[in-house]
C-alpha cells in the first residue's frame, strides 16, 4: 500500500471533500458534496443513474478538476501533485480500460511492467489465478465475456495496490463467485487500512460490506451515515 | 437601459479616423511609384495589413500559451478573437495581394516565398478555428484549440525559410527595397490604423465569446435539504 | 528522465504487439498507397518525362495520404474500451503516450517505404543508384518521423470528435508543407543526382523540422488527452 508521504505513519484522512461541485456544460453533475473518509473505512457511494456518482469517483480519482470547492487526498491537493496523486489510487471504471488484441498474460505483463512489478511469468500468472483467469492466459481479450473482462480489470486494481481504491459498480457483469471475491477483498483491504469508496446499485451485496454510506440525488449529497441505516432511508424516501 | 459607450469603440474609432486619413494621404498626397506607377499605392494597405495580420496570429499565439497555462477563459476567448481577426485580415492580404499581382505582373498568384507562407498561415488558423467549432462542447475545448494554435504559429518561420530556400533556386521578386519617406507617412498611419481595429475587433469578439459563454452556463444550484435519521 | 524512457519502450513495445496483430490493415494501407501512385500516373498520362520529373513529388503525395489512414487509426484502439485512460491512471507519463505512439507511427510509414519506392521506381521510370540508396531511405525515414509528430498530436486531439477524418487532414496537411517541400526536394535529389550537394541542406531543415515537432510534441502532448 502507498501513500504519499510518509509511509509509516497514516495521515488522518484519506479524502476530505468540501463544497465539492463540477459542472458539465450546462449540467452540475455534482453539487455541494462535502464529505471526509479515514484510512481503513469503506464508503458506499449510493443514488439513482445520473445523481453524480461516477462524477465524484473520477474526481476522486484524479481525472477531473472540481468546478467549485476543494478536494484533498491524504492532506494534498491534486493540482500540487498529480502524478502522486494517481500512484496513491485505483479506479474500476465502467469502461474497461482493455486491449482487445492483447491476450490476458500480456495485459497483465504490460500493467506490471507499467507499476515497476515484477514480470516473471511464474509471477504474472498467480495474478490472473487470483481473479479466477488462469485457464485464460493465452486467451485474447477480444473473445472474453464481460464478466471476464470484469475480473481481468480486477487484476490491475490487485496489482496497483493502492491506499484508495475506488469502485463504480464493482458487482456488475460478475457471477455470484466473482461478487464473493469482490467482497472479500474488500473486506482484506479494509483489514490493511485501504479506503475504499464504492459506487453500487446492488445494495444487497454492498451495504453489508460498507461502514458508512451516502445517498446522492441530482448531484447532490442527501444523506449520509452508518451503511446499515441505508435501506430504512431509501425506505423513507421512496 | 444605461448604454455605456464602451471604452475599446473609442479605439475603433481612432482606428476608422486613421484609416481615413492614411488612405487620403496615400491616394492623393503621396507621390506615385516611378515603376508600377498609381497601382502601387495599394501597398499603403497591403503591407499594414500583413503587418496587422501576423500582429493578430502573434497575440493568438501568447494567448495560447496562456490558456494553457492558467486555464482561465480570458485567455481563449482572447485567443479565438485574434484568430479570427487575422484569418480575416490574412485572406484580405490575399485577396489585395492577388489584385496587386494581377496589375503588375499579369497573374493572380504567384509562389512568392511570402505570398506561399501566407496562403499557408491562413490554412493553418482556418483549421485551428475549424478545430474549435468542431470541439464544441467539449470540455477540452479550450486546451484543444490553444495546442493548435501554438503548434500552428511555431510551424510559420519553418515555412517561411522552406519556401525562401525553394525560392532561391529560381528568380527572386523585387520588392520596393528601399521607401521614399514621403510613401512611409502613409504606411504608418495605416498600420497604427489598422492595429486600432483590430485591438477593437478582438476586444469585441472575446468580449462577446465570454458573455456567450456565461448566458449558456447555470448558476450552480441551491444546498438540497438533507434527511435526517434518528436511530432506534 | 528514466522513467519516462522505460515507459515509453514499454509502451512501445505494446504498440507495436498491436499493430503487428492488425497488419490486415497496414497492408492495406500500403495498398492505398501504391493505388495512389498508379492514379497519379494517369492523371498525368503517358508523358513518361512529366512522370519521371515529378515522381519524387508523388511518393511524398502518396505517403501523405497513407499517413492520414495510419495516424487515426493509431489512437481509435485507445479509446474503444478507454485503455487510454487506464494507462494514464497507472500512473503514466503522458509523454511516454505521445512518444511511444510517434515512434510506432513513423516505423509504420517507414515500412512503406520499400514497397511504394520499388513500385515508384517502376512506374515513373526512375533508377535510384546505389550510391544514393542510403540517403533516399535516410530522407524518407526523416519525412515519415515529420509527419507522425504532428500526426500522432492531431490523432490524438481529433479522435475523440466528429468528423475527426475531416479534420485530421484539415489540420495535418498545412503544417507539414515543410516536410513535404524539404521531402521532395531531397529525394528527387537522390533519384537524379545532386551535383551542387543541396540535398544537405534540405536533410537538415527536415531533421530541424523534425527536432521541434518531437520536442513541442511531447511537450503539448498533456494538455491534449487530460480531460481536466
Amino acid at each position: 500500500m502507498k501513500v504519499a508521504n510518509h509511509p509509516s505513519e497514516t495521515p488522518p484522512t484519506a479524502f476530505r471533500a468540501r463544497d465539492l461541485s463540477r459542472r458539465y456544460g450546462q449540467k452540475w453533475a455534482l453539487a455541494h458534496l462535502d464529505l471526509t473518509a479515514v484510512p481503513g473505512e469503506v464508503v458506499l457511494v449510493a443514488g439513482p443513474n445520473g445523481s453524480g456518482k461516477t462524477t465524484f469517483l473520477r474526481l476522486l480519482a484524479g481525472l477531473l478538476r472540481p468546478t467549485a470547492g476543494e478536494l484533498e487526498l491524504f492532506g494534498k491537493n491534486l493540482a500540487s501533485d498529480p502524478f502522486g496523486w494517481r500512484r496513491n489510487v485505483s479506479l474500476l471504471s465502467h469502461a474497461s480500460y482493455l486491449y482487445e488484441p492483447l491476450t490476458a498474460l500480456e495485459t497483465v505483463r504490460l500493467w506490471a511492467r507499467l507499476l515497476g512489478r515484477s514480470t516473471a511469468e511464474p509471477d504474472l500468472r498467480a495474478r490472473l489465478r487470483e481473479v479466477g483467469l488462469e485457464q485464460d492466459g493465452d486467451n485474447l481479450v477480444s473473445g472474453f465475456s464481460a464478466g471476464m473482462q470484469k475480473r481481468l480489470t480486477f487484476a490491475r486494481v490487485r496489482l496497483e495496490d493502492s491506499a484508495l481504491v475506488l469502485l463504480d459498480e464493482p458487482f456488475a457483469a460478475l457471477d455470484t463467485a466473482g461478487q464473493e471475491l469482490v467482497t472479500d477483498w474488500i473486506a482484506a483491504d479494509r483489514k490493511a487500512g485501504k479506503t475504499v469508496v464504492i459506487a453500487s446499485h446492488n445494495l444487497e451485496r454492498a451495504a453489508p460490506i460498507a461502514d458508512r454510506a451516502v445517498l446522492l440525488a441530482r448531484g447532490q449529497m442527501t444523506w449520509q451515515g452508518a451503511a446499515r441505516d441505508l435501506p430504512n432511508v431509501l425506505a423513507r424516501a421512496s | 437601459m444605461n448604454r455605456r459607450f464602451a471604452k475599446e469603440h473609442w479605439v475603433g474609432l481612432a482606428g476608422l479616423l486613421l484609416f481615413i486619413v492614411g488612405c487620403y494621404i496615400g491616394l492623393f498626397v503621396a507621390p506615385a511609384e516611378r515603376h508600377m506607377g498609381e497601382v502601387q499605392r495599394i501597398m499603403y494597405v497591403h503591407v499594414p495589413t500583413a503587418w496587422n495580420a501576423l500582429l493578430c496570429f502573434t497575440c493568438a499565439f501568447i494567448a495560447a500559451i496562456g490558456s494553457l497555462w492558467t486555464g482561465r477563459e480570458r485567455w481563449d476567448a482572447t485567443l479565438v478573437a485574434a484568430a479570427e481577426a487575422g484569418v480575416v485580415l490574412n485572406g484580405l492580404l490575399l485577396i489585395q495581394g492577388s489584385l496587386w499581382g494581377r496589375a503588375t505582373w499579369g497573374v493572380w498568384w504567384d509562389w512568392d516565398v511570402r505570398l506561399t507562407t501566407s496562403l499557408v498561415l491562413l490554412l493553418l488558423f482556418i483549421g485551428v478555428l475549424s478545430l474549435r467549432s468542431f470541439a464544441a462542447g467539449s470540455e477540452r475545448r479550450a486546451s484543444l484549440t490553444a495546442v493548435a494554435a501554438i503548434v500552428a504559429y511555431v510551424d510559420v518561420p519553418l515555412v517561411y525559410f522552406c519556401v525562401r530556400w525553394w525560392r532561391s533556386l529560381h528568380q527572386i521578386q523585387s520588392s520596393p527595397a528601399t521607401v521614399d519617406p514621403a510613401m512611409v507617412l502613409p504606411l504608418r498611419v495605416n498600420a497604427f490604423a489598422l492595429m486600432f481595429a483590430a485591438i477593437w475587433f478582438i476586444v469585441r469578439r472575446a468580449r462577446l465569446e465570454l458573455a456567450r459563454r456565461r448566458s449558456s452556463e447555470t448558476a450552480i444550484p441551491d444546498r438540497i435539504e438533507r434527511i435526517e435519521v434518528r436511530h432506534a | 528522465m528514466s522513467e519516462l524512457r522505460s515507459q515509453t519502450l514499454t509502451l512501445l513495445a505494446k504498440d507495436l504487439r498491436l499493430e503487428w496483430r492488425a497488419k490486415a490493415r497496414l497492408v492495406a494501407v500500403g495498398v492505398f498507397g501504391l493505388l495512389s501512385l498508379v492514379v497519379f500516373s494517369i492523371a498525368v498520362g503517358p508523358d513518361s518525362k512529366a512522370l519521371t520529373a515529378g515522381a519524387a513529388g508523388f511518393l511524398v503525395i502518396a505517403l501523405l495520404l497513407s499517413s492520414t489512414l495510419a495516424l487515426a487509426e493509431s489512437f481509435r484502439i485507445e479509446h474503444e474500451r478507454r485503455a487510454l485512460e487506464g494507462i494514464l491512471l497507472l500512473p503514466v507519463r503522458p509523454g511516454a503516450v505521445f512518444y511511444s505512439k510517434a515512434i510506432a507511427n513513423t516505423l509504420s510509414l517507414a515500412m512503406l517505404a520499400p514497397g511504394l519506392s520499388l513500385f515508384g521506381v517502376v512506374l515513373y521510370g526512375v533508377e535510384l543508384q546505389p550510391a544514393n540508396v542510403v540517403s533516399f531511405f535516410t530522407i524518407w525515414g526523416l519525412a515519415a518521423a515529420g509527419l507522425s509528430a504532428p500526426g500522432t498530436l492531431y490523432a490524438a486531439m481529433t479522435a475523440q470528435l466528429r468528423s475527426r477524418d475531416v479534420l485530421l487532414p484539415l489540420l495535418l496537411f498545412p503544417l507539414v508543407v515543410p516536410v513535404l517541400m524539404a521531402s521532395c526536394k531531397a529525394l528527387a535529389l537522390a533519384l537524379t543526382g545532386d551535383p551542387m550537394g543541396q540535398m544537405r541542406s534540405w536533410a537538415l531543415l527536415l531533421l530541424c523540422f523534425d527536432l521541434i515537432y518531437w520536442s513541442l510534441g511531447g511537450i503539448l502532448f498533456p494538455f491534449v488527452i487530460e480531460e481536466g
